[in-house]
């Protein structure tokens, strides 16, 4: 390799299946990862988080990207993370957010969780480079 | 290190922006120096007397008043784009910095973000 190992942290503000963006991310993730880069963490933004719901049920011969993603973090141990603000105002929650507001469901996939902007910040101060997945209009 | 925020949606059309700005709060609650840059359709973020609450939503007006407060550096906005809009200085919010040059502006910070 002619140069040092990047640690990325990728941010993905695309939702699945209205935008390319999960896949674009996938995509690049798996080859920063087999070229010997590490990714510290993956954050999802805005419409992005819909990414990280559990109940996403296409079709047989399509692929299932919230389930993809979930493989690759979990095979690589990289945390994913899905903004607490973006999460709520769009249906996206966990047991501790079903709790808390009463509701009658969670759906965050595993190992996604759910924290603040502050991760988001802490990556623009640690990560060598940050790679933004937008949807594009 | 220092990041600018560029928007460049209108304020109510979609959710997108507000969510930039969040980031941009976020930067400053966090001490991290952070600016915002309009452009485009964005600058309608910066004209005074929105009335937001006839589309149900809240003013971003009142966040933009607010940014130095919470520790935004600057709200920069496209020079070009508030002449095509038909915004004259008068017409935006105090404390806005009108520039020219947009390339040089982004040049002058470490880190860069579009967010949607």
């Amino acid at each position: 390799m002619s140069s040092e190992p990047h640690h990325f942290t990728l941010v993905i503000t695309g939702a699945p299946y209205s935008t390319q963006a999960p896949q674009t991310a996938l995509g690049f993730a798996r080859a920063a990862v087999a070229q010997g880069h590490t990714i510290d963490r993956v954050f999802l933004y805005g419409e992005g988080v819909h990414l990280a719901s559990v109940l996403a049920c296409p079709p047989s011969d399509e692929t299932n990207w919230p389930a993809a993603w979930c493989e690759f973090l979990e095979a690589h141990a990289i945390p994913g993370i899905a903004c607490v603000a973006s999460a709520l105002r769009r249906g996206l929650v966990d047991q501790a957010e079903q709790d808390r507001y009463e509701l009658p469901a969670h759906n965050l996939a595993r190992p996604f969780t759910i924290a603040g902007l502050g991760e988001w910040v802490e990556s623009t101060i640690q990560s060598s480079r940050i790679i933004y997945f937008h949807g594009g209009d | 290190m220092h990041t600018l925020i560029v928007i460049d949606c209108p304020p109510y059309g979609s959710w997108s922006g507000r969510e930039s700005l969040d980031m941009a709060f976020s930067l400053a609650a966090f001490d991290q120096p952070v600016s915002l840059l309009f452009i485009g359709e964005g600058v309608l973020w910066l004209k005074q007397g929105q009335q937001a609450d006839a589309v149900a939503q809240k003013s971003v007006e009142r966040n933009l008043k607010a940014a130095a407060i919470f520790g935004i550096d600057a709200l920069l906005v496209d020079n070009a784009a508030c002449r095509r809009f038909g915004l004259n200085e008068g017409a935006l919010i105090d404390g806005t910095l009108p520039v020219d040059d947009l390339r040089a502006t982004m040049d002058r910070f470490d880190h860069v973000v579009l967010p949607g």
